[in-house]
């Protein structure tokens, strides 16, 4: 009995996350290693079509955990979600917001702060809040960057509304960016929202796992879930792999892996076999365009889970 | 410790700021902008002193060093006061708005031991530094001809209301963007010796071009071109392009990858006869703290390290960057006297004068001979 009690009390306090995550990379035409390839994706998946096609493959497969980023077409695809919400009616979705290409022109047009204004008035439920940005200027961000960085979680989160959100992530640019100024206050700030106002758990998405892990444990937020590459290669983890496989094994927080291919520097069983072989890591993102990568990825990790 | 200075908080500020507030060396101690919602919000949510104005901020604050990422048109200034006041340096890119101010700029540092770094960040990206290596080891032999290419989806609207789409204030792609095109060249092969074919064209900014291409000639025999578009929807990011071509072989980078062409294999650096391809993975060296790209971190953490072991002699030296500055006004110039006319076959651009001597003699020729 007080093994189930312990049990129980450790899956309340880290409730599982779904092992097999599918990735949305690919239908943006992201590829780290090849301008060319990122091209040929983005040709490929240039209809909505040719992106649900693959998602419904990958559910068809077995998998019910999606990453979306916030992109201009995550709308659509949740429409399709939506609109097929008996098929998909086990999706869990993990988002991750903001999808901060799209805000980049208007940044460099117009500095951070008339970008935020232009992107809180753009949204008609603002209305109240865009008559402040309206009369009092910039006051807003003056007083309250918090109550602004709430605005901008309900605006992303509009496109996933009736969908079921498993984990909110905070992107890595904002991440990482934050990260450096050190501002506990945002980090905590975003925590307790998601977990108030979307009644789910926050995540955090980096290029600097092993000193998020730290910074984020000492803004007291306990188990936090962190998103970052994690691989044989080394790549995208920085300061270094040692560093990650050092704070693997704290087991302090619910790791979860991505770009575990490296680009495709790693092969990928020897990509699946390194990752599930370190302790801790809850889910694995992958992100794959045909049927047969998708089905033999999920059944690699589900081999060597 | 360092203690360091920000003057200017926009978008490279803040990414700036990011990446050297962790680092062990360094104590920030001052940032100055213009904007007052920027020195609010940092009073409100970063204990760190605030300024608006930088020559009040150097008085004060006892810094080592500033980080100067304001507009290109007040680099100059804001640059000889922090080198009389014994600063080291770092600039965002580009270094000057004219070669003259650039000159003047190095003798404020004459005789003075301190770091001096522009932001041509390129010189810092793995691939690039790798290609440099390979050059220098003459793997491809001489080198007789180059392309430089880089594209951006950074601009797709006239837009007024920044610095960045204004003249006066050292905007359009020229200095904005094709400064690192231009860079990446004098970089890796220097600097030519006389730019010809010059055109700057608009796609949609009225005060600023947003094409520009040239070619580069050299004394040595190589020649190549840079063609730059920062209206080009059909790039996600900005893109550099650069094949390079030599007596015994060929190079095609980007900031991911190279494909290296020899004629004969290469077994001192493993490279067989044909093409061979190197991605990023295969060298790519994790950073201290990473924020926007391994590059940005890294050209700031070496600029630490200068100030550190009291070297001068830096990569992206004002020095350097004067010569990028000197092609850019090379190529402004070159590209006005190639303007024909308004309304003849050359629709080079409406941002050039319209009223230069040269034009209108050529639109009197054209007249006398319709």
């Amino acid at each position: 009995m007080e093994k189930i009690l312990g049990v129980l009390e450790i899956m309340q306090k880290k409730p599982m996350l779904d092992r097999v995550i599918f990735g949305d990379n690919q239908f943006f035409g992201i590829n780290h290693m090849s301008e060319e390839k990122a091209q040929a994706l983005s040709e490929r998946f240039r209809d909505l079509k040719a992106i649900t096609d693959v998602i419904d493959i990958a559910y068809d497969c077995g998998i019910r955990a999606f990453m979306l980023n916030t992109h201009e077409i995550a709308k659509d695809i949740c429409d399709h979600w939506r609109q097929n919400s008996t098929r998909f009616a086990d999706i869990r979705l993990y988002p991750s917001m903001p999808y901060a290409h799209k805000y980049a022109n208007a940044v460099a047009e117009k500095g951070i702060f008339g970008a935020l204004k232009d992107i809180i008035m753009a949204d008609s439920s603002m209305g109240e809040i865009a008559g402040m940005l309206t009369k009092g200027g910039a006051s807003l961000f003056s007083k309250d960057m918090i109550k602004v960085m709430q605005l901008l979680v309900d605006i992303e989160m509009k496109a996933f509304r009736d969908l079921n959100v498993r984990v909110i992530f905070l992107q890595n640019i904002v991440t990482d960016l934050l990260l450096g100024f050190g501002v506990k206050d945002a980090f905590i700030g975003f925590a307790s929202y998601i977990k108030e106002k979307y009644e789910t758990e926050p995540g955090f998405v980096t290029m600097n796992m092993p000193k998020l892990a730290e910074f984020l444990l000492d803004c007291g937020i306990e188990n936090p879930i962190i998103c970052s590459a994690i691989n044989k290669a080394g790549y995208f983890m920085n300061p270094d792999i040692e560093s990650y496989e050092k704070t693997l094994k704290e087991n302090k927080i619910r790791p979860i892996a991505m770009s575990i291919l490296a680009s495709g520097a790693v092969k990928p069983k020897e990509a699946v076999e390194y990752v599930c072989r370190q302790p801790a890591i809850q889910s694995i993102v992958f992100g794959a365009s045909s049927r047969q990568h998708i089905e033999e990825t999920k059944e690699l990790i589900e081999s060597f889970s | 410790m360092f203690r360091a200075g920000f003057i200017g908080f926009g978008r490279m500020g803040i990414a700036h700021f990011s990446i050297l507030n962790s680092h062990p060396s360094v104590e920030i101690a001052a940032i100055c902008d213009q904007s007052n919602t920027m020195l609010n919000v940092l009073k409100k949510y970063v204990d760190i002193g605030t300024y608006s104005d930088y020559q009040e901020m150097i008085d004060e604050a006892e810094l080592d060093f500033v980080i100067i990422s304001t507009p290109s048109d007040s680099h100059s200034e804001i640059i000889n006061v922090a080198i009389d006041n014994n600063l080291h340096t770092f600039v965002e890119k580009p270094f000057a708005l004219t070669a003259a101010d650039g000159q003047e700029t190095l003798t404020h540092l004459e005789g003075k031991n301190l770091v001096n770094q522009v932001g041509y960040v390129n010189r810092f990206n793995e691939v690039f530094m790798e290609i440099k290596r390979l050059l220098a080891s003459g793997l491809i032999g001489e080198v007789k001809n180059f392309s430089s290419e880089m594209y951006g989806a950074t601009v797709l609207k006239d837009s007024k209301a920044s610095w960045r789409g204004k003249r006066k204030t050292g905007g359009g792609c020229m200095y904005e963007f094709a400064s690192h095109c231009i860079d990446l060249v004098v970089y890796l092969l220097g600097q030519p010796d006389k730019v010809i074919g010059s055109v700057m064209q608009s796609v949609y900014s009225s005060d600023v071009e947003d094409l520009v291409s040239s070619t580069f000639i050299y004394n040595n025999g190589c020649s190549g071109t840079i063609m730059v578009n920062w209206s080009d929807e059909s790039f996600r990011k900005p893109t550099n392009i650069i094949t390079i071509f030599g007596s015994k072989g060929k190079i095609v980078a980007d900031k991911h990858a190279y494909k290296l062409f020899l004629k004969e294999a290469d077994q001192a650096n493993g490279f067989h006869k044909g093409w061979n391809t190197r991605c990023i993975t295969d060298f790519a060296k994790s950073v201290r703290f990473y924020v926007r790209g391994n590059e940005f971190t890294r050209q700031l953490d070496y600029f630490i390290d200068c100030i550190n072991q009291g070297r001068a002699d830096n990569i992206a030296s004002f020095a350097e960057a004067l010569k990028t500055d000197i092609v850019m006004e090379e190529i402004t110039k070159d590209a006005s006297q190639s303007l024909v006319a308004e309304d003849g076959w050359s629709q080079a651009s409406p941002i050039l004068p319209k009223s230069s001597r040269r034009s209108s003699i050529w639109k009197k020729f054209w007249e006398y001979l319709k």
